[in-house]
């Protein structure tokens, strides 16, 4: 469902992924996890075309998306889910109106509109706060606004760069728990973290980047953040 | 049906985002209305005074004196082939004398006078060419016309096509740049909402339609506004300017006034188009996809 293939990406000329090459199959549930500036952010900037390679292939479904008109990126952006560590929620409209947002823009008639945005907030338990605004709610259930967002319209694949970071650990097991029972019904999941917490809680794929390399890719993994020694 | 509903929502954000813009509608809207206003009394004014000027003119004739032995139905025939010329009308030697004697009592003296052309002409441009012209047929003896009158008319004619024409690009320009400026504000206040639509996958267009809209909105209520305003202008105005253009120029045409209409149409078009397009040009140049 996500394949790179050599890609690498320089910031003037700095390198932030080098030769990377991977594959998530379709409904995977995947880590991606590595130091502050390893590369995280950037491959899933890749993913949704915010940024585009230096150099190699990006493959969503099968289409190198790094071949795509620009026009044609928004139909991309609507068959991924994204999940932002700051939630990027529309501050004046209502959860209902947040999650419901893309559906009106596409011109899907009332009555679907209420049936799926209905059971999107089922799915991340936020039915009684349809009416709040975002800055009424918690952290937490932010964040699951978002995430219902994100499902609203059926991606197959969802990502989310560091859906935890501002959030405690109990809150975040919860996020990442949610994620992966969304999975579990055929969704493909990529989540970038650096909290060994979750990933060691769950026992999922891991990769791990560092220097924008993958070092390691393992099945059910760990995560161990190292403890930086300064060099004299 | 679902382009209906795309459609139904477009303008619904529109309306949204105006409503969040609050007085500063009705400032861009006035700013606009006084230029669309200033545009349109001057596009009044220069063309009721180029038909006045085109109507005097039309009343300026070319005298051509002809030679004794030519028919003048025979010349006059041959100058109204001239595709400048609208009427030849032809004064015989002895109806010109007839008249002569008819107010001074000479008596007991051979006709002196000429058989005479009066030429007028369907456009003030060409009088100076024309007059050069009619000189060169053999038979005319010498023309006459009155120079300066017509140097001045052309003058004038083309100091209000000029005058119109820099009135009309300078608003057209002041209105851009101001309806450029409100949407570069209504854009900037939205950046981070534009910004989660994009990512969000929302089109392009469906971001930026509200603001066009908002900008044909702004055009359409200022050209409304200065319609008005210059209907109120009009009924003051009108008998005023009558009086003053009859003080120096007695032979009036009746229908030397343009008429409103017109002018509306163009004030509406032209109000809307440069909303329309300068909030889309200044949206396509501020949101990036
Ligand atoms: N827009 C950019 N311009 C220049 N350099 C950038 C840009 N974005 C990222 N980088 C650089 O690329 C490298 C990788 O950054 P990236 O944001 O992908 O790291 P990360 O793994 O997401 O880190 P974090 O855990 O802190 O979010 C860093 O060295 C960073 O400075
Ligand atoms: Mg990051």
């Amino acid at each position: 469902m996500i394949r790179l293939q050599n890609v690498n990406k320089d910031y003037g000329g700095r390198p932030a992924l080098v030769n990377t090459n991977l594959n998530i199959g379709l409904g995977e549930f995947a880590f991606l996890v590595g130091p502050s500036g390893a590369g995280k952010s950037t491959l899933m900037r890749l993913l949704y075309r915010e940024e585009v390679p230096s150099s190699g292939k990006v493959f969503i479904g099968g289409v190198d998306i790094t071949r795509i008109h620009a026009r044609q990126v928004p139909l991309l952006r609507r068959r991924l889910g994204i999940v932002f560590q700051d939630y990027k929620l529309l501050p004046r409209q209502t959860v209902f109106d947040n999650v419901a947002y893309i559906l009106r823009a596409l011109g899907v008639d009332q009555s679907s509109i209420n049936r799926r945005v209905t059971s999107a907030l089922c799915v991340v338990n936020l039915e009684d706060k349809a009416k709040a605004y975002p800055d009424e709610l918690s952290g937490g259930e932010q964040q699951r606004v978002g995430i219902a967002r994100a499902i609203v319209n059926g991606p197959p694949v969802l990502l989310a760069d560091e859906p935890t970071g501002n959030l405690d650990p109990q809150t975040s097991l919860e996020i990442v728990q949610l994620l992966e029972r969304i999975s579990s019904r055929g969704t493909t999941v990529l989540i970038s973290t650096h909290d060994q917490f979750i990933v060691n809680s769950l026992r999922r794929r891991v990769i791990s980047l560092r220097n924008g390399e993958i070092v390691s890719d393992v099945d059910s993994g760990t995560y161990e953040m190292e403890v930086k020694v300064a060099t004299p | 049906m679902r382009q209906l509903r795309i459609l139904a929502r477009v303008g619904m954000e529109t309306i949204l985002g105006m409503r969040k813009s609050g007085w500063s509608n009705w400032l861009v809207i006035g700013i606009l209305a006084v230029a669309l206003t200033i545009f349109g009394g001057v596009l009044q004014l220069t063309m009721t005074l180029k038909n006045v000027v085109n109507a005097w003119g039309s009343q300026l004739e070319i005298s051509a004196y002809l030679k004794d032995g030519y028919d003048p139905k025979a010349i006059a025939r041959e100058i109204s082939q001239l595709p400048q010329v609208s009427l030849v009308e032809i004064v015989p030697k002895d109806v010109a004398w007839r008249d002569m004697q008819s107010s001074f009592r000479v008596a007991g003296v051979n006709n002196p006078l000429p058989n005479t052309l009066h030429v007028r002409l369907n456009s003030m441009q060409v009088v100076e060419k024309t007059a050069n012209k009619l000189q060169k047929i053999k038979a005319v003896e010498h023309v006459r016309y009155p120079l300066k009158v017509a140097r001045n008319i052309n003058r004038l004619r083309h100091f209000l096509e000029l005058a119109g024409i820099i009135v009309t690009g300078a608003l057209t320009t002041a209105t851009l740049i101001v309806i450029g400026n409100t949407i570069h504000l209504v854009i900037e206040a939205r950046q981070r909402e534009i910004e989660i639509l994009s990512l969000m996958g929302v089109n392009p267009w469906y971001i930026k339609g509200p603001l066009v809209l908002q900008g044909a909105a702004y055009g359409l209520g200022a050209s409304l506004l200065s319609l008005i305003i210059l209907f109120g202008v009009n009924i003051y105005a009108d008998s005023y300017v009558r009086e003053q253009l009859l003080s120096f120029l007695p032979l009036l045409p009746n229908n030397m006034e343009y008429g409103l209409l017109p002018t509306f149409i163009i004030l509406l078009l032209l109000g809307v188009a440069v909303g329309a397009g300068g909030s889309a040009w200044t949206s396509g140049r501020y949101i990036k996809v």
